[in-house]
């Protein structure tokens, strides 16, 4: 999870301008980290689901972390075409959009995490 | 060894360490000498890290001393005030100090004001350390006390620690909080960590490590928020987390990973003569992908002890 989020962190935070002097293609190496961290996390969610389907099925809080975590995923998409697009030349290589989309990225990724952890105590 | 034995040893590391560094740093203005004053934080920060086992263990040994019955509870509670107020102090010195080395080591100077600061931050915990540590000599040593007798137990839930862990146990909300807070904080430092580890391991070879150690503040900044909330957890419920082997490692860890932090944050082969707006192309060494390593590991190691608390441990 950490894995997962805090790259998308560190990303999210280059294309806020956090150290905007390095070529957004320098960030390519994120992505397989990114998949690393989903792949172990989809592996022992689906673990964790199947030890008591009932109970996380039907709860509605589930449903909010899933969604939120989709969500999150889905950002993570148009990241990537745009470091893999981005040629490394430019510095001002940042879209307002792209900005839009790393605050929501930043936003969705704490709730998840949020609703992930809170899931402990709301759904028993 | 036992973990009250170790806080006796461990002890004397915030007060004496701490005339150290505070040593460093004066002799620094004295002679005008930056490397001394540089040397100095250094330690101050090294001290800041190693006083959170000597809290740590303090609490344990006040476990360990109420199972024997043998010791009066007040003067323990009034030296874990005191040791609480002495750890948030240091913390923030060694928090100061650390900006202050790295913005040394990214412009060559620290910001004006910086280095005093930290410095009589380090003064005040030292006073503080030194008070707690007094304190806590006299739980066990009535002799050094001059009136000859211990002053007669006060309200016993006059407490700080006693107040935090109210709130820890009646709030419905604070205690789910803060864990949200302390997973979110630890996602921001392993990813900065593994970003600016990488790029040690050969990873963004392109991209000058000025650029990546710009990074590290971020990581600071989550370290922070889980330090206060690792802490609320701790002294709101010392019990479940004192007789658990896996917070003992974790602490272990976190130690190791807080010196590899400052190895990160000071080393100088990664900055050319031109400094840091250089493009100077670091390529790492045998010791520094090591020190990597070692850092990704020990992170590894924190994030697994702590998520194995409630499992190996039984914390909840």
């Amino acid at each position: 999870m950490a894995v997962l989020v805090g790259a998308s962190y560190v990303l999210d935070l280059r294309v806020l301008g956090i150290g905007r002097n390095v070529p957004l293609s320098e960030y390519r190496w994120v992505f397989p980290t990114l998949a690393i961290g989903l792949a172990v996390n989809i592996v022992t969610g689906i673990l964790l689901f199947i030890k008591d389907p009932t109970t996380w099925g039907t709860a509605i809080p589930f449903f909010v972390k899933m969604a939120l975590v989709i969500a999150s995923v889905a950002t993570l998409v148009p990241m990537r075409s745009l470091v893999n697009g981005n040629t490394g030349a430019g510095h001002a290589d940042v879209s307002s959009n792209m900005r839009l989309l790393a605050i929501a990225s930043i936003i969705v990724w704490t709730g998840a995490v949020t609703a992930g952890r809170l899931l402990a105590y709301l759904v028993v | 060894v036992n973990l009250a034995h170790l806080h006796l040893i461990l002890n004397h590391v915030p007060t004496v360490g701490s005339v150290a560094a505070l040593g460093l740093l004066i002799l620094g203005y004295a002679r005008r000498n930056e490397h001394l004053k540089h040397v100095g934080l250094e330690v101050l920060f090294v001290i800041a890290i190693l006083t959170l086992p000597v809290y740590v263990s303090g609490v344990a040994a006040h476990q360990e001393l109420r199972a024997l019955k043998q010791a009066a509870e007040d003067p323990i509670r009034v030296h874990q005030d005191a040791a609480l107020i002495g750890f948030t102090v240091m913390e923030f010195a060694g928090f100061v100090g650390w900006v202050a080395l790295w913005q040394w080591r990214r412009r060559g100077a620290a910001a004006q004001g910086l280095v005093p600061v930290a410095t009589i931050l380090l003064i005040v915990a030292l006073a503080v350390m030194g008070r707690a540590a007094n304190l806590g000599g006299e739980i066990r040593h009535p002799e050094i006390l001059a009136g000859g007798a211990a002053t007669p137990a006060g309200d016993p839930n006059r407490f700080m620690t006693y107040a935090i862990n109210q709130v820890a146990v009646y709030s419905t909300w604070v205690w789910p909080a803060a864990e949200a807070v302390h997973f979110i904080g630890l996602s921001l430092s392993l990813g900065v960590l593994i970003a600016v580890n990488l790029r040690i391991l050969g990873a963004m070879k392109r991209v000058p490590f000025a650029d990546v150690h710009r990074l590290l503040p971020w990581g600071m900044l989550g370290f922070g928020a889980n330090l206060v909330t690792g802490m609320f957890f701790f002294v709101g419920q010392p019990a479940q987390y004192t007789s658990s082997a896996p917070f003992y490692w974790k602490v272990a860890f976190l130690v190791i990973a807080g010196a590899n932090f400052l190895y990160l944050t000071v080393f100088t082969k990664a900055w050319g003569p031109e400094g840091a707006d250089g493009d100077h192309r670091f390529d790492a060494g045998l010791t520094d992908k090591s020190m990597a390593i070692l850092s990704l590991a020990s992170w590894l190691g924190v994030l697994y002890a702590g998520r194995m608390l409630p499992f190996l441990g039984k914390s909840f």
